[in-house]
């Protein structure tokens, strides 16, 4: 009697333990952040031929990552009107972290009457993120300015992020 | 205190490279959203029209204009009907005031553009662009204000010889929409572009009009707002922003800068090539608005193809 009781308790525990790992393992929570960031530079851009290469350089301040910079590089297509489609890769750095993110297809800048002055608007996927944020994956919408003859640009960057 | 005062001017040098750093970058430009950012208590959107319905903004001294409006309050989301506006009128400069009547059937009138009145343009006022406005008060003391937008071809202009339409306008929208309830107000119109390609440029470009030839280049404009968040529909707040038209695939609309340097305001467009075998007679463009939040709001522009 004894013996089985002693089976039964030892069945019982491990019925447990396996319980509980199997609840854990899908307990596991996730965290969303409001994420928002904005930041201000100059772009340059270079043209060939319908080709244009874009290289930005921003000064800004985001969700977790804190005061810090904006860099990008990517290429439009001019030969699109009035709206350009734009592509690239870039990054968001700061005392929190950095978030490297992609630029969506689908994103473009469009241009007014006498292909100046931009309004820019996509969407950024976001590849890496470390520090606070990291593990962070989600997509951003992308909305701002650009002035082609000053090369001045502003940008904001919207969305949850999920980590 | 010696400590301190190191400290202070060390400081003030950092303010003053990082001032300096800062002034390095040229400002970005400022979006100029039309007409304003935030939405007033009611919206109004107003159009000028022949007596056949045609759009038009250049007419001659001695011609009728004919105004059409619509107003929403934006507590109720509701559109303005005859029972609910204390006063609806047009003011002009030097002018008396043209009332606004509720008359779904009236001549000009079409579908929620239903409150019109008529300005006989006297014979001796001057040439030159006509600033009117479009004043609203609701019997529960809401105001509401329309101007145009300040893109000069486009607006409201008293000219000897005037660019007429191309022909008459298009028929009617009859379902007055009285009661409708909306989330996005909008405001839609059409203009002349200056790029057509398969019919001569007016001489003109960019003058309000919804009758066009096939070849020309037709210019969707639009304004609107978020009537629960009180805010202009710009990127910031836009998921998608599209127009349709039937035979031809869905097109974006864009948000961007408008008008003379200096003066420029933001709002959507898109521009539309009539294709040379389009079908003649009244086209219905769709306008559907989709913000961030999921509020919809859709507009229904017709216009007229003529050979």
């Amino acid at each position: 009697m004894r013996k089985l009781w002693i089976v039964v308790s030892g069945a019982a525990l491990a019925v447990a333990i396996l319980v509980t790992g199997a609840l854990a393992a899908t307990t596991v929570t996730k965290t969303t952040v409001a994420f928002t960031a904005k930041y201000s530079g100059t772009a340059v851009t270079k043209q060939t031929d319908n080709n244009v290469a874009i290289t930005a350089n921003g000064t800004g301040s985001g969700t977790l990552l804190g005061a810090g910079k904006v860099t990008g590089i990517g290429a439009g297509d001019s030969s699109v009107r009035p709206c350009v489609p734009f592509n690239g890769t870039g990054s968001m750095k700061g005392p929190g972290g950095v978030i490297t993110f992609k630029v969506n297809p689908g994103s473009a800048g469009c241009g007014d009457d006498s292909g100046q002055l931009f309004s820019i608007s996509g969407k950024a996927l976001v590849t890496k993120a470390t520090g606070k944020l990291a593990k962070a994956k989600g997509t951003l919408k992308l909305t701002g300015t650009f002035d082609r003859s000053s090369g001045a640009f502003s940008i904001k960057f919207r969305g949850t992020l999920v980590k | 205190m010696k400590r301190i005062v190191v400290l202070a001017a060390a400081l003030a040098a950092f303010a003053s490279l990082a001032g300096a750093a800062s002034a390095a970058d040229p400002p970005p430009p400022t979006v100029v959203p039309f007409p304003a950012p935030q939405l007033g208590p009611v919206f109004v959107a107003a159009q000028t029209v022949d007596k056949t319905g045609a759009m038009q903004n250049q007419f001659a001294p001695g011609s009728s204009v004919i105004f059409r409006a619509y107003a929403v309050d934006s507590k109720t989301h509701k559109t303005v009907a005859a029972k609910d506006a204390k006063y609806f009128y047009v003011t002009i400069p030097n002018q008396p005031n043209v009332k606004l009547k509720y008359d779904p059937q009236a001549a000009g009138a079409t579908g929620r553009l239903a409150w019109t009145g008529t300005w006989t343009i006297p014979a001796t006022y001057p040439a030159g662009l006509v600033v009117f406005k479009v004043l609203v008060k609701t019997e529960s003391k809401r105001i509401g204000q329309f101007v145009q937008m300040p893109v000069a071809p486009a607006m409201l202009t008293v000219a000897a010889i005037p660019q007429a339409p191309l022909g008459i306008g298009p028929g009617a929208i009859k379902t007055a929409a009285e009661s409708t309830s909306t989330d996005v107000a909008l405001y839609v119109d059409t203009v002349n572009g200056t790029q057509p390609v398969g019919a001569p440029k007016r001489p003109v470009g960019c003058t309000q009009t919804n009758v066009y030839k096939r070849g020309e280049q037709l210019v969707l404009r639009i304004w609107g707002f978020d009537l629960k968040a009180g805010q202009v529909l710009s990127t910031d707040n836009i998921d998608t922003a599209t127009y349709s038209i039937p035979g031809q695939a869905t097109g974006a609309l864009n948000y961007g800068a408008h008008g003379a340097t200096g003066a420029k305001v933001w709002f959507w467009s898109a521009p539309w090539i009539v294709p040379a075998d389009f079908p003649l007679g009244d086209v219905t463009i769709h306008v559907a608005f989709k913000t961030d939040s999921g509020k919809t709001g859709t507009y229904d522009h017709i216009v007229t193809i003529i050979p």
